[in-house]
């Protein structure tokens, strides 16, 4: 069964908004696939949340309906032919705008929220003050499901540094309020307070973070007493250092469903002082201070003592600390999943016991892209396993249609096929990567941090998002003892693992590189059972990244290479240095042919030729530079027995197979000192050089050329350590603990 | 004015900032910000007269809704524009909206007749599954 959700409007900075791509993340997490949907959709977010309007449903499905103000969906939902449910926001009272445009939709969304009481059977208050209203609107089967943050979004190296400093000025003291500019958030009040803060202190400010708008009559009648700012949006990292940088958050609002600002300033330590309204004193729970009248001189007195008495400060602090940990993500999950539960709706990640099965292991391999004549090191590594694999487990490989990665276009019919004793299962790509603004959006999200939003905006954007692979491995985990995912980075693992999170293996590939800042990769790394990495410097890596990772194993891959033809393939006449992969941009390829020119330099006469071979469209021949394209399995062995010496310019390896291919044949390496995986086969193997710079690249080639028949040796030696049989026994290894253990 | 917090002596903190107070000058803690709506649960709005309300409301399309804008300058302008419109326009304005407002009127009736009969059924339902419980 998969779980939809439904909303108004998306916009990335809206806390519903947020609340619902957080749902979805907890909802993957008990193991239910779905997709967010909106009547409205904010530009450039069509990727991560869909128009209502496409919203398909079976009669098994749930849809969980967000509803504040009025909204034509109330109507829609009421209509849908699958099972329903409703999660209350909150609606402001209507006296606070009556007499204005917004005064009737405030009621009409009040009188829908009692018109969906019958039509829905699971209802869900954000607050326990919701659930309450729910209640008095009719709503029979009302749980409380808390808003949340993740308190590592809102640590000090989330802080936009240049704001901070711009906010920095000691002595003054800095009074936050984080709100909308509209009448029952009193933000005259707040201005009363700061007027009379200023007579203690000349030089305080402060500052207002959220929407306004400068022509409403309400913020033109507001006073403007000196030093106050209104910031209207603010980058996740500009927000956080609001918080870090104030004395004091201030509240002064009349009405509040949760107050998700409350639960950010505690996150980020910041003293709390709140009017009492609402739900405010229930998300406080007792912590920071509320007061329950608006006298401005004694709270501009308080507002000091919560600045200047460090010890009344680190008390609040401390207890605001407890009440983010009570408000946890883990808390929402469990009372996310108990309301599931009570309409039938059981948890399907958790363990569940059963007698061990005999025979063959089940093993699904999920992959990005899959086939012979797929290039990539995953994707082959990937292949290779599942080849080997097949001779003692059945082994079902569910990929997508796409062959290749930068468009995702669906270029192979979905649906099943054999390669060898391989089932391969084919899904949709469901939507093309749009590279141009995949590598806007790149640019813009690894220059700073970003709440959850962001970062599985950005995952969605680069795909491939496949949502019938996703709702198979939801639908299909029983059938399968365990499901090994190959590479971290990609949209099916981030969106499928944590789906048989309890069943699943991960391969990661990873390497450093900007993508792993990224918060919303943690539960790759820690909800499988195992992490299979290909080298201890990756295991390394990730360990120091996501200290909460997964148990990982050095399993690595086999090599063994093809005999060279009997006539064999040479791509240049002449000695040679060869590169095989994709010419693209990361590889380090533009970096190379300028170190390989520097060579070419100092040796004008005997500079070996560099070879570059494999797929892509990256401009870099030049003199002494051979550009060979795409070559066969066969070609490649071919040229390697001959190669004066392989090249490995990458600094994101995660593996480096064709370090090891190379060492396979015999032939030493010259790599990237930057990849700490190449360094650390030439450090273990002695079977080549790294370089750093472009003196660095050319005492490396002519070392490789000088010692080549000692360097050979080694490169055999340390082969020998990489062969199938142990690495695929490893394999089985792990596979038959999680059969034993489910 | 009262504290509420777990962390903090709230009426040690509480005279401690009267006393402050009192040495400027200043007299107690009293409300300065006039009446405080403290907000108890919202009570249900019945859906079923909530729209017949609302459909008697908008039946009629010539009525005008309220200028508003959130913008300053040109769009303080293009309210200005609009109501002149209006002013001088209402008499085409009924004549293009005639038959639309003879439809709403429609719409609001059907409605209103619909749903006294969903609230009669519901009504002899609720009698008769009673009169099954006993």
């Amino acid at each position: 069964m998969r779980i939809h959700q439904l909303l108004p409007v998306f916009s990335p900075h809206d806390a519903m908004s947020q609340a619902a791509i957080n749902f979805q993340w907890l909802l993957r997490r008990l193991g239910f696939p779905g997709q967010v949907h909106a009547a409205e959709v904010a530009p450039g977010y069509s990727s991560l949340v869909a128009p209502a309007s496409r919203l398909k449903v079976a009669p098994e499905d749930l849809v969980l309906y967000h509803h504040g103000i009025a909204s034509e969906l109330t109507s829609a939902l009421l209509h849908l032919p699958c099972r329903r449910g409703v999660v209350f926001h909150n609606i402001t009272p209507a006296r606070f705008y009556a007499g204005t445009s917004l005064e009737e939709p405030l009621n009409a969304g009040r009188a829908q929220l009692a018109a969906l009481a019958e039509g829905v059977e699971l209802s869900i208050g954000v607050s326990h003050f919701n659930a309450s209203e729910l209640r008095v609107a009719g709503h029979a089967n009302v749980h409380t499901v808390p808003l949340f943050v993740e308190p590592e979004r809102f640590d000090s190296d989330s802080v936009d540094e240049v704001y901070a400093r711009e906010l920095s000025r000691p002595g003054s003291l800095l009074m936050l309020a984080v709100s909308r500019v509209v009448p029952h958030k009193r933000i005259e009040d707040l201005l009363a307070l700061h007027a009379e803060v200023l007579r203690l202190n000349p030089e305080a400010r402060l500052l207002v973070v959220g929407p306004y708008s400068r022509g409403s009559d309400y913020f033109r009648k507001l006073p403007k007493p000196p030093q106050v700012t209104f910031a209207s949006e603010l980058s996740h990292g500009e927000l956080v250092a609001a918080y870090r940088s104030a004395d004091v958050l201030v509240s002064m609002s009349e009405h509040e469903g949760f107050g998700v600002p409350l639960l950010e300033a505690m996150a980020c330590e910041l003293p709390v002082l709140a009017f009492g309204a609402a739900a405010v004193p229930e998300t406080l729970d007792g912590r920071g201070i509320v007061f329950d009248e608006k006298s401005f001189a004694a709270l501009a007195e308080l507002v000091m003592r919560l600045r200047d008495d460090r010890k009344l400060r680190e008390q609040i602090i401390e207890g605001q600390n407890e009440r983010v940990a009570a408000l946890s993500p883990a808390a929402t999950e469990a009372a996310l999943s108990s309301a599931l539960e009570s309409i039938g709706v059981p948890q399907v990640v958790a363990p569940v016991r059963r007698r061990h099965r005999v025979g063959k292991p089940r093993v699904a391999i999920v992959v990005q892209r899959y086939g012979a004549d797929i290039t990539g090191g995953a994707e082959a590594h990937a292949r290779a396993v599942a080849q080997r694999l097949a001779k003692d487990a059945e082994v079902t490989v569910l990929t997508t249609t796409a062959t290749d990665h930068l468009t995702w276009a669906d270029a192979l019919p979905e649906g099943e096929s054999e390669d060898g004793a391989v089932k391969v299962r084919r899904f949709r790509c469901g939507g093309e990567r749009r590279m141009p603004v995949f590598n806007a959006l790149s640019d813009e999200r690894f220059q700073a941090h970003h709440g959850r939003v962001l970062e599985e905006h950005w995952v969605m954007e680069q795909g491939p998002r496949a949502p019938e692979l996703l709702e198979h491995l939801a639908r299909e985990r029983a059938g399968y003892d365990a499901f090994v995912f190959f590479t971290y980075l990609y949209a099916p693992t981030v969106l499928g693992l944590p789906l048989v999170a309890d069943k699943a293996l991960l391969v990661p590939t990873a390497h450093d590189e900007p993508p792993l800042q990224f918060e919303c990769y943690a539960d790759v790394f820690e909800m499988p059972r195992a992490l299979l990495c290909n080298t201890a410097e990756e295991a390394e890596l990730i360990q120091q990244r996501f200290p909460h990772a997964a148990r990982a194993r050095r399993v690595g891959v086999g090599v063994e290479p093809l005999e060279p033809s009997a006539a064999p393939w040479r791509p240049v006449p002449g000695p040679y240095l060869l590169y095989v992969g994709r010419l693209e941009a990361g590889k380090g390829l533009k970096e190379l042919v300028k170190h390989h020119r520097a060579l070419a330099r100092e040796l004008p006469a005997s500079a070996p030729t560099l070879v570059l071979a494999g797929a892509g469209d990256l401009d870099v021949g030049g003199e002494h530079v051979h550009v060979a394209g795409r070559i066969t399995e066969q070609q490649k062995y071919d040229a390697l027995s001959q190669a004066t010496a392989v090249v490995v310019p990458s600094r994101y390896e995660s593996l480096s197979l064709l370090a090891l291919e190379a060492f396979a044949a015999g032939v030493p390496v010259v790599g990237n000192a930057e990849s700490d995986v190449v360094a650390g086969h030439l450090k273990r193997s002695k079977a080549g050089f790294a370089y750093s710079d472009s003196a660095g690249y050319v005492d490396a080639v002519k070392r490789a050329q000088a010692e080549r028949p000692e360097l050979t040796q080694k490169a055999l030696a340390y082969a020998k350590k990489f062969r199938w049989a142990k690495v695929i026994d490893a394999w089985l290894e792990e596979i038959d603990r999680i059969r034993k253990s489910s | 004015m009262k504290l509420l917090g777990k962390d903090i002596s709230a009426d040690r903190l509480m005279a401690e900032l009267e006393a402050r107070l009192g040495a400027r000058g200043l007299k107690g803690s009293a409300s300065e910000g006039g009446p405080i709506h403290f907000d108890g649960l919202e009570a249900r709005v019945d859906p079923v007269a909530f729209n017949v309300e609302a459909l008697s409301e908008h039946a009629d399309p010539t009525r005008p809704l309220p200028l508003e804008t959130h913008r300053t300058g040109l769009g303080r302008v293009v309210v200005l524009l609009k109501g002149a419109f209006r002013a001088g326009g209402q008499v085409f304005i009924n004549e293009a909206f005639g038959r639309q407002k003879r439809f709403n009127g429609h719409v609001r009736d059907s409605y209103a007749q619909l749903s006294a009969e969903v609230l009669r059924l519901r009504e002899r339902l609720e009698a008769l599954e009673k009169k099954k419980a006993r």
